[in-house]
């Protein structure tokens, strides 16, 4: 064990000597470089763009996924498309000013880029038809009379033609109080192959649409994820505004801490240049900023500023011990050279455990956070010290650091009690308490989305608000899921075929959660019943494949595809709770058992409740192995660096017990384990860990020069307990503003890693000494880091 | 036994066995696939319903049939072995009652439609037609042959030989000729009738079935919709493109009445000893004889599907949620039910009605009114 750990640390001892020698040397060159490499990924940065795609949001390999990314281009118009509600306030639409307008707004929309002309519909478009039995037999034509005039007669017709068409509560609301236009999307362009701009098509929406078009009579509301996502965008820029509140707290903060000009502007600065050097090296990369990744920044700039913290506060004190400004930041980077090492290569290291799930949003989280991590260690672990040895930590901070560490009577005094027996067993006792509440908590937690419309914005945001409207007045809900029914060539308008998903579509009414569905199966029983008159004892699928075939002459886009391979069931849901999809597909899966053969195929999963079930599933699988790689490899770390499993245990189980009850938290708050905070415990892990590795690192330092636990205790929180709770204090700030971000995952990701962190830094400093006390760890704690010391120094000679 | 007799019967058995095991594995056909339990069931499209005393069955598509106990307070889906679309029930007593389906499915009931048996469907129909209309085809020939110059008698034969060759292409192309209504006079005698034409009749409860089209005047084979008996004992049968039949001896002769209009009748029935007959477009006639029909202004245009007749009230269904009301037969005012969903049949129950269609079941109050 010895060993082994030995080999493994050998590397970063070696490479304490080399980059202390050459950092301390060569201070010039070395900032010269750090400035030119600042000044080009500042440049790069500036360029980084917001960006959010559809396909990265979802778990790609997921075998629905898959199945939809194979039939993608026949799934067109199902997939990605937004819905525009033109309402009036007063009356109803059948007024020739509201008419206008919508014909306009019509227009409007088909020239907007990205949209899929030939499947946009409203009643303004050649492709919305009512069809009527008269004794001469099946007459019909488009909803808007081709001699529409304005007039009074032709609006009672154009009133007429939406009744006879069916299309109230589809494109007219059912108090005929608004009509929709339906306006799909290529997510990649045909021709140009260009990708679809959701932040400009969510603009053009807005200028284009909803600004021109709003008045007092008329009210613009419009859905769909292109919506969701140009709105995800733009509130998601809104955060740099938090970006630039916590910096001033921050600088606040800091100087109140150390009373010296440069121990709060170099740390700060040097934050400030691996956030820009993250962001710079992202966009090197090919990444843009998705909202998602948004928010590492944040975390880069918490964490980097806490490690400063460290290091500025050992200047100090070796200050006060009498080196100078330059003796006493080389003394503190050796000092703080293994414990920051270890500490950031176990957030790194716990960031890249995120790779695990197949959903490249959290990969591209992962990467960027530990990219930002290991820019960290180049800025703030190296730079910092640098810096710092020429402009010196000043005279007033010297003197508060001296004055601190012989203060006999402060507050850190009562904190000590948990170093002694009675101490430890009673916070030893309350975390059990904490623990069990939590387990029992936490059993309430649930995967996926819990609200209705799209959860990732706020229940009152403007889209929500258009969402309600949309499924109060019409009857289609916005969470659909999509099976795709896959026959041979040409089988899909089959008998056989029509009559399986009939009575599949029917097996789908006995599951709780589905409100309605739609399939090629009801256009064909519909005009089946028209053309025998409307007589509903027609309404099925008739036997006679001719009869089919007549009722299919005319079949709205999406139902099929050009091959008739496939045939997509559009089932509208009450919600989108985990639950719901759950039980959905697996009644699925029991029906398609049953019936899948050579002939016919039933295969999950498109729409954006499909999507969600699949990311569910993913993530309900990856929870669980996203803790075990954590937790392993941060212990794997704490291993290594204490050799003790003691230690390994005063850390781990600090860390354990916030990971738990931050999951009881988010039962309670109602806030489930989806894409935006399944992330939030590796990052509190990975970050957590720091204080740890600190509080134990300096706590081993005193007990190795044979003070008992309670006194070496005392004396660590004199010298470092302090930054430990202004490191807690800033990574708090940083993602505690978060909460007041528009967009509702960001809100919870604040809230979850605000609580992370405080409890993190709480549990660091009450329970690492009581289980520190109880197991009686010390000896080979000693023996272990003493030797490491000795080796330091051995090669340091 | 002959052995190479019962060798032939082993292979025989062998084949039988065989096919049937491979046709149980493909074979989801809706005539034979029982229909699917679901708690909303009684949302299915439902159309047709039927009351006696205080049961009531009510039939829809999938083959959903939901029973009722209690004039439809309750209501429960009753386990079926098919589930093709259901099309019409009818009670001849408390325990038998009947139902007929797509696919050309006619089922009975003995126990008040707690379970029911397929007595008939659309391969059966094929076949009796065709048996019928080919020996039409060869006594018309044989007529002919007698009389070679007879040139009424060449045309008639002629067009029996072309119907005998349709039945014989529709025996090819399968179950697919739907009934739409059924009629018992009791627990033997009954009719069956439905798309195309199609007229069957029983005597012995639907054992065994004679096809009876070739008994109407109907030589384009338009739809037949409805049957009823009025007062008097005589039968009416209401059809496609302005049909109306009338047997005064029980059905064993038809004869068609010429009627004011064109398009389709969905229904007949009798209120006050008056016949009305009601179709396409909301057209609506009256007749005191079943001969002479007089049109009855509703004012309303959606088509009119079937009717409820009380003794002092007679309640029309149709297209679009349409419910209209009148106690003469001749001034109509609307029942508002609230819906725009097409309504298929009712029946009056203590306190209001029974009416099933788009949405599956509803009740309307008479306080709704």
């Amino acid at each position: 064990m010895n060993k082994l750990s030995r080999i493994l640390l050998a590397p970063i001892k070696g490479s304490e000597e080399f980059a202390e020698r050459f950092l301390f040397h060569r201070r010039l060159p070395v900032l010269l470089v750090f400035a030119a490499l600042t000044l080009f990924l500042a440049w790069q940065a500036v360029q980084i763009r917001p960006d959010a795609s559809f396909v990265k949001m979802i778990p790609t390999s997921h075998p629905y996924v898959e199945n939809y990314l194979k039939n993608r281009d026949d799934l067109a118009g199902l997939g990605n498309s937004v819905r525009v509600a033109v309402a009036v306030n007063e009356g109803d639409i059948f007024t020739a000013e509201f008419q206008e307008t919508l014909q306009k707004i019509t227009d409007e929309l088909f020239f907007i880029p990205g949209v899929d002309r030939s499947a946009l519909t409203s009643i303004w478009t050649p492709n919305v038809r009512w069809t009527e039995v008269t004794e001469e037999g099946f007459v019909g034509g488009p909803v808007i009379p081709a001699d529409y005039d304005g007039s009074a007669a032709s609006l009672e017709q154009v009133k007429l033609n939406i009744l006879r068409s069916g299309q109230v509560g589809r494109l007219v609301a059912n108090d005929f109080r608004s009509a929709i236009v339906q306006v799909p999307l290529f997510d990649k362009h045909p021709d140009t192959g260009e990708k679809l701009d959701y932040q400009a098509l969510s603009q053009q929406l807005e200028t284009l649409i909803r600004d021109k078009y709003q008045s007092d009579q008329i009210s613009v509301h419009i859905t769909g994820f292109a919506k969701i996502v140009g709105d995800l965008i733009d509130g998601a820029a809104q955060v740099a505004v938090f970006f630039g509140i916590a910096l001033l707290i921050t600088l606040v903060l800091l100087y109140l801490y150390s009373r010296s000009i440069t121990g709060t502007l170099v740390p700060l600065a040097c934050s400030v240049i691996a956030v820009i050097w993250q962001l710079g090296l992202l966009k090197l990369l090919g990444f843009g900023l998705d909202p998602y990744s948004m928010l590492v920044p944040f975390l880069v700039f918490a964490i980097a500023v806490s490690h400063g913290v460290q290091i500025v506060n050992t200047i100090a004190l070796e200050s006060a011990r009498g080196a100078d400004s330059w003796l006493a930041a080389r003394r503190a980077f050796r000092a703080l050279y293994i414990p920051g090492l270890t500490a950031l290569l176990s957030d790194g290291i716990g960031f890249v455990t995120l790779m695990v799930i197949d959903i490249r949003v959290i990969q591209d989280l992962a990467i960027a956070a530990s990219l930002g991590i290991a820019v960290i260690i180049l800025t703030n672990l190296f730079l910092l010290p640098v810096i710092m040895s020429l402009l010196g930590i000043g005279e007033r901070a010297t003197q508060r650091a001296l004055i601190a560490e012989q203060k006999q009577d402060s507050n850190w005094h009562r904190l000590t009690w948990f170093a002694t027996p009675t101490g430890a067993k009673f916070a030893v006792v309350v975390a059990g308490i904490l623990l069990v509440g939590g387990l029992y908590q936490g059993q309430k937690l649930q995967i996926g989305d819990l609200d209705s419309g799209a959860p990732e914005l706020r229940a009152d945001s403007r889209y929500n608000v258009d969402n309600r409207f949309i499924t109060q007045h019409y009857s289609t809900s916005s969470d659909t899921f999509v099976v795709m029914v896959g026959t041979e060539k040409d089988q899909c308008s089959s008998f056989n075929t029509l009559s399986l998903v009939d009575r599949f579509q029917y097996y789908l009414t006995n599951i709780e959660g589905v409100q309605s569905s739609v399939s090629l199966v009801n256009v064909s029983k519909r005009v089946t019943s028209g053309l025998n008159e409307g007589n509903l004892k027609w309404r099925t699928v008739s036997r006679n494949q001719l009869v089919i075939n007549a009722s299919l002459s005319y079949v709205p886009a999406g139902l099929m595809n050009p091959s008739c391979s496939l045939l997509p069931v559009i089932i509208f849901l009450d919600d989108h709770k985990a639950q719901t999809l759950q039980r959905l597909t697996g009644k699925i899966e029991q029906f398609a058992a049953q019936h899948d053969s050579e002939q016919i195929r039933f295969e999950m999963a498109a729409g954006n409740s499909g999507f969600e079930a699949a990311t569910n599933e993913v993530i309900g699988t990856a929870q669980y192995q996203m803790l075990a790689w954590v937790y392993a490899v941060v212990g794997l770390l704490c291993l290594l660096t204490f050799r003790s499993v003691k230690t390994l245990i005063c850390i781990i189980a600090p860390l354990a017990l916030t990971s738990i009850l931050c999951q009881a938290l988010m039962a309670s708050l109602g806030i489930g384990v989806k894409v935006a905070t399944l992330p939030v415990i590796a990052l509190g892990v990975g970050i957590g860990v720091d204080y740890g590795i600190y509080i134990y690192s300096k706590l081993n330092t005193y007990l190795v020069q044979g003070m008992a636990l309670p006194e070496a205790y005392l004396n660590t929180l004199k010298t470092t307990g302090k930054s430990v709770a202004f490191t807690g204090l800033t990574l708090g700030i940083g993602v505690v503003l978060w909460v007041f971000s528009p967009i509702k995952f960001q809100a919870d990701m604040g809230i979850l890693l605000t609580f992370m962190f405080l409890w993190n830094m709480l549990g660091a400093l009450v329970l690492i000494p009581a289980l520190a006390c109880l197991l009686k760890c010390g000896a080979t704690g000693i023996e272990a880091i003493s030797t490491t010391e000795a080796e330091v120094k051995d090669v340091v000679k | 036994m002959d052995p190479i007799r019962s060798l032939i019967h082993c292979f025989a058995l062998a084949a039988v066995l065989l096919s049937s095991s491979v046709s149980a594995q493909a074979d989801v056909d809706r005539l034979n696939t029982p229909a699917l339990p679901s708690y909303r069931a009684d949302q299915t499209l439902m159309l047709d319903i039927a009351k006696h005393g205080d049961q009531l069955l009510a039939v829809g598509d999938q083959g959903v049939v939901m029973r009722s106990s209690d004039q439809g307070q309750h209501w429960q889906q009753v386990q079926t072995p098919f589930s093709v679309m259901l099309t019409s029930v009818f009670f001849t007593d408390a325990q038998h009652a009947w139902l007929t389906g797509h696919d050309g499915l006619f089922a009975a009931s003995q126990d008040g439609g707690m379970t029911w048996q397929k007595l008939l469907d659309g391969d059966q129909i094929n076949r009796l037609r065709l048996q019928r209309l080919q020996a039409i085809a060869a006594e018309l020939q044989s007529q002919l042959d007698a009389e070679p110059d007879n040139e009424s008698l060449m045309m008639r034969s002629d067009d029996a030989t072309w119907y005998a060759e349709d039945a014989a292409a529709a025996v090819e192309e399968g179950p697919s000729i739907p009934l739409l209504d059924v009629w018992f006079a009791d627990q033997q005698r009954g009719f069956a009738l439905g798309a195309y034409g199609l007229l069957l009749k029983t005597d012995d409860g639907g054992q065994s079935w004679a096809y009876w089209g070739d008994r109407l005047d109907n030589p384009d084979n338009f739809h037949l919709n409805a049957m009823m008996a009025d007062h008097r004992g005589d039968l009416y049968i209401a059809g496609e493109a302005g049909l109306l039949f009338r047997s005064t001896d029980k059905g064993m002769h038809w004869i068609r009445i010429d009627t004011p209009y064109e398009g389709s009748f969905f229904s007949i029935t009798e209120f006050k000893q008056q016949l009305f007959l009601m179709g396409l477009r909301g057209h609506l006639y009256r007749s005191d004889d079943g001969i002479d029909w007089q049109a009855v202004k509703t004012g309303y245009q959606a088509t009119l599907l079937s009717a409820v007749a009380e003794a002092d009230k007679l309640v029309l269904l149709g297209q679009g949620g349409l419910i209209i009301e009148s106690a003469d037969g001749q001034h109509f005012t609307p029942l508002d039910s609230g819906g725009r969903r097409s309504l298929s049949a009712g029946v009056a129950v203590d306190g209001g009605y029974r009416l099933v269609g788009e949405g599956g079941l509803l009740s309307l109050e008479a306080g709704d009114e």
